[in-house]
C-alpha cells in the first residue's frame, strides 16, 4: 500500500517546501523506507532545489492539458450556436464567423460539441513539462513546471501524481511526499485527490490561520484526514497558543524560526541532513515520529 | 488619470500583501492620494482583515452545474463519455453520480443527454467584496468558495468589476497571490507597473526568475522590491547578479525588528511612526511613482 503524504498550507511562504524536503530526507535516512518526491507547485517549482537540485534527469516530456478550437470557417454557418453554448464567454460572432478569445477558453470544447456543421476542431497546446529526476540528495523527484501565464494546473498536477505513483510502484516504494501549491484552488484540490493525509502548515499569524481554516474545509470536503505542524510558533507565542488551542491533537508539534533554513536552502540541503542535531532538527524528528505514529 | 500598479512576486511569503498594504497607506496618509486595493488572492484573502474595513458591497460568483433528473435518467452513459474532466459517473445499470468538485461548469452533459434527462442549475463558486473607504482607501476583493477549483475565474471577474471604481482612484494596487498563472498575467497586462517582490534566498530568486520572464513576455515596466533584506545569511550576490543582468531598479525593504513585529501584529507600520528605515523604503517607492 502507497501512502500519500501533501504538504500544503492556505497561505505561502508557511514553509510547506521546507517540511516536504525535510519528510522526504526524514523516510529515506531515519525510517530507511523508499520515498518518491512530487513537487505540484507547477507555477513556482522549488521542491527539486530544496533537494539538491537535479543531479540526473531520468525522463523528460511534455504535457498537453489543453486543447484549443479551431474554426474552419469554409465550413461555418455563423448559426452562433458555439457562442451561445460556451460558459466562458470566450466565443463572439464577428462578419467571418465566431472568433475565440483564447484567454477565456478553458478548452473543454462545448463549442466543437454544439456545431451543427462539425466546423470546429480541437489542436492540442502543450501548457507544461513532467520531469523525473534524482535529486542532488539522492531521491527520486517528480516535478512539473507549467508554462508562463497558463491555466489548467490541475490536469498537470494530477498527471504528475499518476506520475509519481507509478514511479512508487515500479521502484517498490511505500511513500509519496507531496509539495502542493499555496492556496486552495485547481492544483491544491488535485494534489488532496486521492491522497492519505494532508499536513497543514501553519505560521503564527492570522492570515496563515485563515488560509489553513479553508484548506481544512476543502480537506474534509474530499475526505482527507489532516494533521497540524505549527511553523516559527516562537515569532508570537500569543497566537501560536491560540492555534494549539484550536487544533489540539491534531498538531503534531511545533518548529521555531531558525535562520539555517535559509542556509539549508542556500546550501541545498535539507536541514536534518546539514544540522542533524539541531533544535530544529529535533523538532522536526519529533514531528515526523509522530506523523508516523499516526499514520498506522 | 490614475496608475494601476501589480504587486506580485512568484513565490509564496515574500512579502506581497505586506508591501501592498505599506504602500497604500504611505500613498493614502502621507500623501493624501486616494488608493483602490483590487486582492485577487482569492484562495486566501486577507487585506480587507489588515485594514480593518468593512465590506458594504456582495456579489455572488456563479457558474453552470447540472441537475440530474434520475426519474428521466436511462443510464445510457453519455454524459459520462463527453465529460472533460470526469466529474459524471456512471455505475451501470444502476445510477448516475454527479461529483461536484470535478465540475468546471463546461454543460457539455446538457447538450449531450438525449432524454433531457440533465437541465441547467447553478452554484456560487466565489464572492466579489466591496469594502467602504477608509482613509482613502478601499478594498474589493474576490474570494473563492473552499472546494471550487475555479479559482481562475473569480480572480478574473474581481479585476474585471473592480475596473467599474478604478476612476475614483488615484492609485489601484492589485495584490495578487503567488505564481505565474493565468489570473497573474492578467493582472499584469492591465497594469502601467509591476512591483515584483522576492526575498534574499534561493527559491525567491528562483521563483522571481521565472516571474520575470512572464513580465517581459507582457511587456511591463518592472521594479523590484527586495523584502527582508539583511536576513542572516541570505543569498544576496546572486540576487544583486539577476536584477543588474536584467537592468532592473530595486528597492530594498529591510530586515528589523519592526517589520517582523508589524507583519506578525498585522499592522501597517505607519502605525508604529515613521522615523523607521523600513518605512523609508516604502517612501522611496511612493517618490518613485507619484503621479
Amino acid at each position: 500500500m502507497i501512502k500519500e503524504v501533501v504538504v500544503a498550507s492556505g497561505k505561502g511562504g508557511t514553509g510547506k517546501t521546507f517540511i516536504s524536503s525535510n519528510l522526504a530526507f526524514f523516510i529515506r535516512h531515519h525510517v530507511n523506507k523508499g520515498v518518491i518526491c512530487a513537487d505540484a507547485d507547477v507555477e513556482a517549482p522549488d521542491l527539486i532545489l530544496a533537494l539538491g537540485g537535479i543531479r540526473e534527469v531520468i525522463r523528460e516530456r511534455r504535457f498537453y492539458g489543453t486543447k484549443l478550437p479551431v474554426i474552419d470557417y469554409s465550413v461555418c454557418i455563423k448559426c452562433g450556436s458555439c457562442v451561445e453554448a460556451c460558459r466562458f464567454n470566450a466565443l463572439r460572432m464577428s462578419e467571418k464567423g465566431p472568433i475565440v478569445d483564447y484567454y477565456s477558453c478553458e478548452g473543454l470544447g462545448t463549442c466543437s460539441l454544439v456545431c451543427p456543421v462539425n466546423a470546429i476542431s480541437f489542436k492540442e497546446k502543450a501548457i507544461g513539462k513532467i520531469i523525473v529526476a534524482k535529486s542532488g540528495v539522492n531521491l527520486l523527484t517528480v516535478t512539473g513546471d507549467l508554462e508562463i501565464g497558463e491555466s489548467n494546473s490541475g490536469r498537470l498536477v494530477y498527471e504528475l501524481k499518476r506520475e509519481a505513483r507509478d514511479l512508487a510502484v515500479k521502484e517498490g516504494v511505500n511513500y509519496v511526499v507531496v509539495d502542493a501549491a499555496p492556496g486552495i484552488g485547481c492544483p491544491v484540490i488535485s494534489s488532496l485527490s486521492g491522497a492519505d493525509v494532508l499536513l497543514v502548515v501553519i505560521e503564527p499569524i492570522p492570515q496563515s490561520l485563515s488560509g489553513a481554516r479553508r484548506l481544512i474545509e476543502v480537506s474534509e470536503k474530499l475526505n482527507v484526514n489532516w494533521y497540524v505542524i505549527l511553523n516559527k510558533y516562537d515569532l508570537n507565542v500569543e497566537f501560536s497558543k491560540d492555534i494549539l488551542n484550536t487544533f489540539k491533537s491534531k498538531v503534531l508539534g511545533m518548529i521555531p524560526y531558525d535562520f539555517e533554513v535559509i542556509v539549508s536552502y542556500s546550501k541545498m540541503t535539507p536541514l536534518l541532513s546539514l544540522k542533524p542535531s539541531s533544535s530544529t532538527s529535533n523538532a522536526l524528528k519529533k514531528i515526523f515520529n509522530n506523523l508516523f505514529e499516526a499514520m498506522k | 488619470m490614475n496608475k494601476v500598479i501589480t504587486v506580485t512576486g512568484g513565490k509564496g511569503g515574500v512579502g506581497k500583501t505586506f508591501v501592498t498594504v505599506n504602500l497604500a497607506s504611505v500613498l493614502a496618509r502621507l500623501e493624501r492620494k486616494r488608493v483602490l486595493i483590487v486582492d485577487i488572492d482569492v484562495s486566501n484573502p486577507c487585506v480587507s482583515t489588515l485594514i480593518k474595513s468593512d465590506v458594504e458591497r456582495r456579489k455572488p460568483i456563479k457558474v453552470f452545474r447540472p441537475k440530474l433528473l434520475n426519474e428521466k435518467c436511462v443510464l445510457c452513459g453519455e454524459c459520462v463519455r463527453h465529460c472533460p474532466v470526469h466529474a459524471l459517473l456512471l455505475i451501470p445499470t444502476k445510477k448516475l453520480i454527479f461529483i461536484e468538485t470535478l465540475c468546471e461548469g463546461c454543460a457539455i452533459c446538457l447538450y449531450v443527454c438525449p432524454v433531457q434527462a440533465i437541465t441547467e442549475d447553478e452554484r456560487t463558486v466565489g464572492w466579489i467584496n466591496v469594502t467602504s473607504e477608509r482613509n482613502l482607501t478601499r478594498v474589493i476583493y474576490g474570494e473563492l468558495v473552499p472546494g471550487n477549483r475555479q479559482e481562475g475565474e473569480v480572480m478574473e471577474r474581481t479585476l474585471e468589476f473592480s475596473k467599474q471604481y478604478w476612476d475614483n482612484y488615484d492609485y489601484v494596487i492589485i495584490d495578487t497571490p503567488p505564481g505565474t498563472g493565468k489570473g497573474i498575467m492578467r493582472a499584469i497586462e492591465e497594469s502601467d507597473l509591476i512591483l515584483s517582490v522576492t526575498e534574499p534566498t534561493r527559491l525567491g530568486l528562483h521563483d522571481l526568475k521565472k516571474l520575470h520572464s512572464l513580465v517581459k513576455k507582457v511587456g511591463k515596466y518592472e521594479i523590484v522590491v527586495l523584502n527582508k533584506y539583511g536576513i542572516p545569511y541570505g543569498d544576496y550576490g546572486e540576487i544583486e547578479n539577476f536584477v543588474n543582468s536584467e537592468g532592473l531598479k530595486v528597492y530594498k525593504i529591510p530586515y528589523n525588528d519592526l517589520a517582523i513585529r508589524s507583519y506578525f501584529e498585522g499592522k501597517s507600520m505607519l502605525e508604529y511612526g515613521m522615523k523607521y528605515e523600513t518605512l523609508k523604503g516604502f517612501r522611496e517607492i511612493a517618490n518613485d511613482i507619484l503621479l
